[in-house]
């Protein structure tokens, strides 16, 4: 609607010239003329002159309207960019300060567990940040590489990704559900890059064992609307509160609930950013402590089917 | 080899090469280091080592134009490579330009312990590396890695790009056994999550292209719980044979 805006004005004024055109070419107007006493060429040069007026202005709101967004969106780029540098900062600065403490505790002492310990957490904290430049290099390299299309059986590649979710350990005790249509065909063939396809179910598998708890419920199911096809990773977890929803997704971002939770808050970015290159949309909706539904769109090419 | 195998570290990050060097040495070599071009060719040059460890990014001299220089000089010391960039391209291009492997920083310091004696392991003293060929061929199958052609008993065949990214990986490396997550990070040069298929499926497409059976395999061995091995000897082939 926002981009529809700036046509707003110029179509009104269409509008009224036109029925100030048509008025006068019905012949209305004379008689109108009798109503207000004044002769049909003032009439014509001050309607004339008005309507000249009224698009004048028109242009320069116009005008303004169109730098007014273009503004905008510059504001919102930069704005996007200073929080996506305050958040890397932050996921800096975490895990070298924690490698900074266990070198100095190190410092201290000279053998035993305690050293193991302070040696094993720095090992973790420097996989923390190798894991974090991988995942920058992932979203960065998404955007340029070409993408290796071929036809994509999501059959297969849902119950791959499901499966491998099902054995991690963290999901023996949530109820895991897989709901595939058969009838009345099965989901059609799909042309994408299955490597990446597979990591964005993952990675959203990944997030539902991790906002969830033992007994919450965890569905990812698929279907065929028409021209698209529908995949949906559900879970009865933790959920996100409306504020942090409009965020989710972005680069870097991590909400509230993820404290203390692992993770850098670049898997969403890359779901959306794969989703995006196969020309789908990344949808998500929750409900604080109800849960979470990621759906993906998907177009599928019908002579493909 | 009797003697502890030579080995020059190049980097300009003395905080790598400091840490680097003892584990090293520790882990049985004998370690120089050099932090930048110039001073890396003077010491190939005088101390003839048996492996150079080259980062890419550095000022003056980088990484790849010491390795142009040493090739050009006809200097096949095994090569290598520390690459920043993860990207395809790069990592393509770090095989081309005659480097013997490579590997993507930041990396775990065992894994370039073994990529070192895997290559000092396939190296033939003074002979181009199979890297440094243009074509490839082991009995009926030739590569052509500049134009990325793939040929079968004189019968051209059609490969996934990653697949043929795969194929000249193997090709290149024979006779070793390369994990899953070497290949994954060959095909990616990213972490891609290890118990996937990803790459099964892909070696797969190579044996069906390939006419290998895997349980009587003249190419691509299975080497079970652990990852793949090329078993067909490769040469490099003149470009008009």
């Amino acid at each position: 609607m926002r981009k529809l805006r700036p046509l707003v004005y110029p179509i009104i004024l269409m509008i009224v010239t036109v029925i100030f055109a048509a008025l006068l070419w019905r012949g209305v107007l004379p008689d109108l003329i009798l109503v207000v006493n004044i002769d049909l060429g003032n009439l014509v040069f001050i309607g004339g002159a008005v309507t000249m007026a009224a698009w004048i202005v028109l242009i320069v709101l116009w005008n303004r309207e169109l730098t007014h967004s273009v503004n905008r969106v510059q504001y919102e780029a930069a704005d996007e960019k200073r929080r996506f540098l305050r958040r890397l900062d932050h996921e800096l600065k975490n895990p070298i300060m924690a490698i900074r403490a266990g070198l100095a505790n190190l410092e201290g002492i000279s053998s035993g567990e305690v050293q193991n310990q302070a040696l094993s957490s720095v090992e973790a904290q420097t996989l923390r940040l190798s894991r974090l430049s991988s995942d920058l290099r992932k979203l960065s390299e998404l955007e340029m590489r070409p993408l290796e299309k071929s036809a994509v059986d999501i059959n297969e590649m849902l119950n791959e990704a499901f499966n491998l979710a099902r054995d991690q350990p963290n999901a023996n005790d949530r109820e895991l559900k897989l709901t595939l249509p058969q009838a009345p065909w099965p989901l059609p063939v799909i042309q994408g890059d299955r490597d990446l396809l597979f990591l964005v179910v993952h990675n959203l598998l990944d997030n539902a064992i991790k906002y969830t708890s033992a007994g919450n419920r965890i569905e990812v199911r698929a279907f065929e609307d028409g021209s698209t096809l529908v995949m949906e990773v559900a879970d009865t977890g933790q959920g996100i509160p409306d504020d942090e929803l409009c965020h989710i997704g972005e680069e870097l971002y991590r909400g509230r609930g993820a404290r203390g939770i692992p993770g850098n808050g670049l898997g969403l970015a890359l779901v959306r950013s794969i989703i995006q290159r196969h020309g789908g949309q990344t949808i998500i909706r929750s409900r604080a402590a109800q849960g979470t539904v990621v759906t993906l769109r998907l177009p599928v090419h019908s002579q493909y089917k | 080899m009797g003697l502890k195998p030579k080995i020059l570290l190049v980097d300009d990050e003395t905080a790598i090469t400091a840490n680097l060097s003892p584990v090293l040495e520790r882990a049985g070599f004998e370690v120089a280091v050099a932090a930048e071009g110039e001073e890396a060719l003077r010491k190939v040059r005088a101390t003839s080592p048996d492996l150079l460890i080259l980062d890419v990014l550095m000022p003056i001299m980088d990484g790849r134009e010491v390795l142009r220089h040493m090739r050009a000089d006809g200097n096949w010391t095994p090569v290598i490579l520390l690459t920043q960039v993860g990207d395809s391209i790069e990592r393509a291009m770090a095989l081309e330009e005659g480097a013997d492997d490579y590997l993507n920083k930041p990396f775990d310091p065992h894994e370039l312990i073994a990529r070192i004696k895997a290559v000092l392991r396939r190296a033939r003293p003074g002979q181009p590396p199979l890297t440094a060929g243009a074509l490839l061929a082991c009995q009926g199958l030739v590569i052509d890695r500049r134009s990325k052609r793939v040929r079968l008993n004189d019968q051209e065949i059609t490969l996934t790009p990653k697949a043929l990214v795969l194929l000249e990986y193997l090709m290149t490396h024979p006779d070793e056994l390369l994990s899953r997550e070497r290949l994954l990070d060959v095909v990616w040069g990213w972490d891609y999550p290890v118990e996937t298929r990803a790459i099964d499926t892909r070696i797969a497409e190579l044996r069906r292209v390939l006419n290998d059976d895997p349980n009587l395999p003249v190419f691509i061995e299975t080497v079970s719980g652990q990852g793949y091995r090329f078993i067909g000897g490769v040469r490099i082939q003149d470009a008009h044979s």
